[in-house]
Parts: structure tokens; C-alpha cells; sequence
């Protein structure tokens, strides 16, 4: 853009011609690029977002983890005697699950309400969009991490044989699943924003998912049908950080959703946002 | 690729660096905005999802989504040092332009390209928290304009003297008043001189003396070769805070140049619409 000429009169102005706006794709790439550079913006907010939530208590943020500690014990003992298996074997299992289908089931369901929940902003100020997917997953990776404290506490009360070196899985199962949770508030947040009952049909899914996903009850309860749960991928997703912090082995495709479902979906994930990017802002 | 570099690379920082003066603007070419409106059964996923299963191309009928085109073919440059007042009636489409300026829409049609670092005055409840306290959220506000936490914090007191809130600076947000949540809100936003500086007409409820006080200081950064763009309907104000004016009608862009004569041509439009009214009243009487 040159400046040259004399500043016209903006009444009769015609003269500057601007350039073709870049593409939708390259928006969205630099949306995202945008996104992670503004990165000290969206860690801030969403500690921010877990201080606010426990304001004025005095155990704060773990608050959540007591939570989910009594409830891992409450269900522990009850369903290990309903279940007939030795609470030795069943608690780590259960409490490993839980807090990870917790993390899991968080940023699909919030995952709706990425761009509704902060509309106030996306309509007055400009920042990328993708800064509030990004807020989202770390946030439910903070809550994560305050819960995570109940598992070494769970295992060193009911030791198990653990490979250390196994540990080292941890890492790309949670780097998946993170890239996951980024596609998945992305694509979610945008359909619940145009889409307004998509976010209870949502909530009800991950409901009945709870209960069809082997995280209260063991996979070799289904016998020869195991198959079937282990295609599922909110169990792929469990396994690959199960299965280390327990010492089994990782079921035979987990390993193999996880990546379909971070490449494919990140894919469409892109394509939607591609197209639809621009229209956010009147949707929500 | 090249385009991509064009974009990423900050033009107004790569003059500071020269020595140039910095150079900000604002220019549109034909630009359009439609609102989709979605009413009812438009929002539903059931019912969009069985109309294009049923009637193909009458999806759309049956979605009854209807477009609003908020603001039609417009046309504008902005450059340095201008005061800009965006005058029209209500539905006119300023607060939309505000929001295409501010790069909150993008254009449905037309190109829009902007330099300098904007700071828009949209809303003065943006990111802010009302169970924090003023002092708090001067820092909570700042990061959404792109200022880092660090940075806000030595500016806080600076703010906070800006303001004349007093003691109630450190009381929470809630307890404001609109008044004096404008002055919080303005006071953040002008803490650092943006490049281009955008207003809704919410100023306006301001009182006199702080008005008075928040001119000087946008008069003071304009002078160093900013922008300040103003909806408002008060001629009164935008006769005193801008060199210059749009009219915007029916989201059109009536009139463009300098400030008193698209003032006068403000007030013919609202003689015609009273008239209008008068003619419509008049014709509804003789009906009965």
C-alpha cells in the first residue's frame, strides 16, 4: 500500500485501490497462528476462570479435587462390591478412569459453549477466535491437573506394579488428546453457535456414553464383545492413559483411533472453520 | 504465500522503526454486511436437518432465515489526524460500521483494510468482572485490549487517578454507576494512545465535566496523527469533537465531508422523517 498521493477529501475519495482480501484458508491459518502467539492472554484468563470459580472458598480450586476424591470413594466401594472385585484391583482402575473421563467428557461438553459462552467479547473486541478454544482446553487441563493429585495418592495406597518407563506414554496420549480437544471445541463451539439445541442433545450423548464407556467397569467384563468397546473412541482416549498409569497393556486399536481422530478430525475441524470463520461473530 | 507475509507483518510498527511518521487508516471499498437473522425454528438442528432431507431446495424457505443488509455499498477512507463523527438515525447501521472498523464483522462484500492499533469503546461492560474491584479490572480489561498484565499494572494508578473515582476505585465493579462505569471504561481504554480510537454514542451519558476532560485527551493523541470515529446522535457533540462527518441512512452512506454541512444534512433527514410521519398519521386519520 502506497502513500504517496495527498490526503483526499474523503468525500471524493476513489482513488486508492486495496488488495484482494487473503483467502478464507490462509484467515483461518493466521486465526490460529494469532491464537498461539496471544498465548499469555488465554493462560491468564483461564486461571483466571478457575480462581473465579472457587472465589471466596478456602480450599479454592481444590475444591474440585476433594470433590472428585469423594466421589472416587464413594463409587469405589459401592460398585466394587457390586461388581464382586477386590477393591484393591477396582479403585486405581476407577479413580485412573474417572479423572480422565472427567477431563474428556469436560471439553466436549463445554466444548459447545466455546464461542456462546463469550459472546460479549467476540461482539465487541477483535481477537482471534481460535484464542477461546485454546482458553477452553487449558482450562479443563488445569482442572485436570488439580484432580490428577488423587492418583498417586490412590496408587500409593493400593500399590500396583507400575513401569516407570511405560510413564513416558503419557505424554503423546495427552498431546493427542489435547490437539483433540482444540478440533473438538472448535467444530463444537461453532455448530452450538449457529445451532442453539445442539448443546443439550450434546450434553445428553456424553451422558450415555458414560455408562456404554468401560470406565466404571473393567473391558474383560465384556468377554469375546470387547471388541466392540475398544473401537469407541472415548475408551481409546481413557486406554492409552490408563494402561500406563496402571501397568496393562493398551488395548490393541486405542493407539490407532487416537491418531485417526486427531488427523481426521482436525481436518474437518479446519474445513468448518475455513468456511465459517467470519460468520461467528453473527451467529453468537 | 506472499500475501500471507503481507498480512502477518505489522505496517505502523515497520514505519516507527524507519523514523516514518506513523501512518494509520481506515478504508473501505464497497462494503456490505448482511445479518442473517434467525428466528425460531431457524435456530434448531431438528428442523434444519429434516428441511433439506424433505424439500431440497426450499430448505431455505423452510429455515426462515431472513438477511438484513445492514449496511449497503460503502465506501470510506479515514486517514491520519481525522475526527470522524458517524451520525443517522436509529438503525441507520452505525453501531455495525463501528463494528467493521473495529474488525469485529467481516464484510459479507467488499474489501476492508485497516492500519494502526485500534481501540474500540463499544461497550463499557467488556471483560469486565463485576465482583472485582475497579483496580482489578483496570488489568482485567487491558488484557482483552492486548495489554499485558505486567504493563497494565504500572499504569494502574495513572488510570485510577484518570477516572476521579476516588475511594471507589477500590470497591467492586457492581456498585458502579453507568456514569462512572464509563469513566472507568474510557479511562482504561485510552491509557496507552491507540492508533485509531472507536466510540459508541454510550459516552454521551457521561457527565459534563468528565466529557470535557475526555475530550482533551482524545484532542491531545488525534493531534499526534490518530484516528477517533464517533457514533453518536447528538449533533451537538459530534459538532464539537469532529472535523469531520458520515451519514449513514437506512445503511447507506448519504453524505461524507466536513462535519457541519453533514450535520445540516442530518437534520433535513429528520425534518423529512417527522414530515413522514406527520403525512403517515395524517393518511391514517383520513383512512378512518
Amino acid at each position: 500500500m502506497t502513500h504517496s498521493q495527498t490526503v483526499p477529501d474523503a468525500g471524493t475519495s476513489r482513488i486508492v485501490e486495496l488488495m484482494e482480501p487473503p483467502t478464507r484458508v490462509v484467515l483461518a491459518v493466521i486465526d490460529l497462528v494469532e491464537g498461539v502467539r496471544k498465548s499469555w492472554l488465554w493462560t491468564t484468563l483461564a486461571q483466571q476462570d478457575v480462581k473465579l470459580r472457587y472465589r471466596g472458598s478456602i480450599l479454592g480450586p481444590f475444591w474440585q479435587t476433594l470433590t472428585t476424591a469423594v466421589m472416587i470413594g464413594g463409587m469405589g466401594f459401592i460398585y466394587s462390591k457390586l461388581f464382586h472385585t477386590d477393591l484393591h484391583d477396582y479403585l486405581p482402575m476407577l479413580s485412573v478412569g474417572l479423572i480422565f473421563w472427567m477431563f474428556i467428557a469436560g471439553m466436549v461438553t463445554e466444548g459447545c459453549g466455546t464461542f456462546i459462552a463469550v459472546q460479549g467479547i467476540i461482539q465487541q473486541v477483535k481477537l482471534p477466535f481460535s484464542l477461546h478454544a485454546y482458553r477452553l482446553v487449558y482450562r479443563n487441563l488445569l482442572t485436570l491437573a488439580h484432580n490428577f493429585v488423587i492418583i498417586p495418592i490412590v496408587l500409593w495406597l493400593f500399590p500396583h506394579s507400575i513401569v516407570w518407563t511405560r510413564l513416558i506414554e503419557l505424554v503423546p496420549g495427552l498431546v493427542l488428546i489435547t490437539i483433540i480437544g482444540v478440533w473438538v471445541s472448535v467444530l463444537l463451539g461453532m455448530i452450538s453457535a449457529r445451532f442453539r439445541d445442539v448443546p443439550p442433545i450434546v450434553a445428553s450423548i456424553v451422558q450415555v456414553v458414560f455408562f456404554v464407556t468401560p470406565v466404571m467397569w473393567p473391558v474383560q467384563a465384556l468377554g469375546t464383545n470387547a471388541w466392540w468397546a475398544q473401537l469407541n473412541p472415548f475408551f481409546a482416549a481413557i486406554d492409552v492413559l490408563r494402561g500406563p498409569l496402571l501397568g496393562q497393556p493398551t488395548a490393541r486399536y486405542s493407539w490407532a483411533i487416537l491418531v485417526i481422530m486427531t488427523v481426521f478430525g482436525c481436518a474437518v475441524s479446519f474445513a468448518f472453520f475455513a468456511r465459517f470463520r467470519s460468520r461467528i461473530a453473527f451467529w453468537v | 504465500m506472499r500475501c500471507f507475509v503481507r498480512v502477518l507483518c505489522k505496517i505502523p510498527l515497520a514505519h516507527r522503526f524507519l523514523g516514518l511518521a506513523s501512518l494509520s487508516f481506515l478504508r473501505l471499498r464497497n462494503v456490505c454486511v448482511d445479518f442473517p437473522i434467525y428466528q425460531g425454528s431457524s435456530r434448531s438442528l431438528k428442523k434444519a436437518l429434516l428441511a433439506t432431507s424433505t424439500h431440497g431446495n426450499l430448505a431455505r424457505d423452510a429455515l426462515d432465515r431472513i438477511n438484513v443488509r445492514a449496511l449497503s455499498d460503502v465506501s470510506i477512507d479515514i486517514l491520519n489526524g481525522d475526527r470522524v463523527g458517524l451520525i443517522g438515525l436509529n438503525g441507520a447501521g452505525k453501531t455495525t460500521l463501528l463494528k467493521v472498523l473495529a474488525g469485529v464483522y467481516e464484510p459479507s462484500q467488499g474489501r476492508f483494510v485497516s492500519s494502526g492499533s485500534v481501540s474500540s469503546l463499544l461497550d463499557t461492560q467488556v471483560g469486565l468482572n463485576p465482583d472485582a474491584t475497579g483496580r482489578e479490572n483496570i488489568i482485567l480489561r487491558g488484557m482483552y485490549m492486548g495489554i499485558h498484565p505486567h504493563e497494565m499494572r504500572m499504569r494502574a494508578d495513572e488510570v485510577a487517578a484518570f477516572t476521579e473515582l476516588g475511594h471507589y476505585i477500590d470497591m467492586p465493579v457492581r456498585t458502579y454507576s453507568a456514569g462512572m462505569m464509563i469513566r472507568l471504561a474510557f479511562s482504561i481504554s485510552t491509557c496507552i494512545p491507540p492508533d485509531i480510537l472507536i466510540m459508541d454514542e454510550w459516552l454521551t451519558a457521561g457527565d459534563a465535566q468528565f466529557l470535557d476532560k475526555a475530550q482533551r485527551r482524545v484532542e491531545e493523541f488525534v493531534r499526534g496523527s490518530s484516528i477517533l470515529v464517533l457514533a453518536s446522535h447528538s449533533t451537538q457533540l459530534v459538532e464539537q469533537w469532529c472535523n469531520r462527518g458520515i451519514l449513514l441512512h437506512q445503511g447507506r452512506v448519504v453524505t461524507m465531508g466536513p462535519i457541519k454541512e453533514v450535520v445540516a444534512a442530518y437534520q433535513r433527514i429528520i425534518g423529512g422523517a417527522i414530515l413522514e410521519a406527520a403525512v403517515q398519521i395524517a393518511a391514517a386519520g383520513l383512512g378512518c
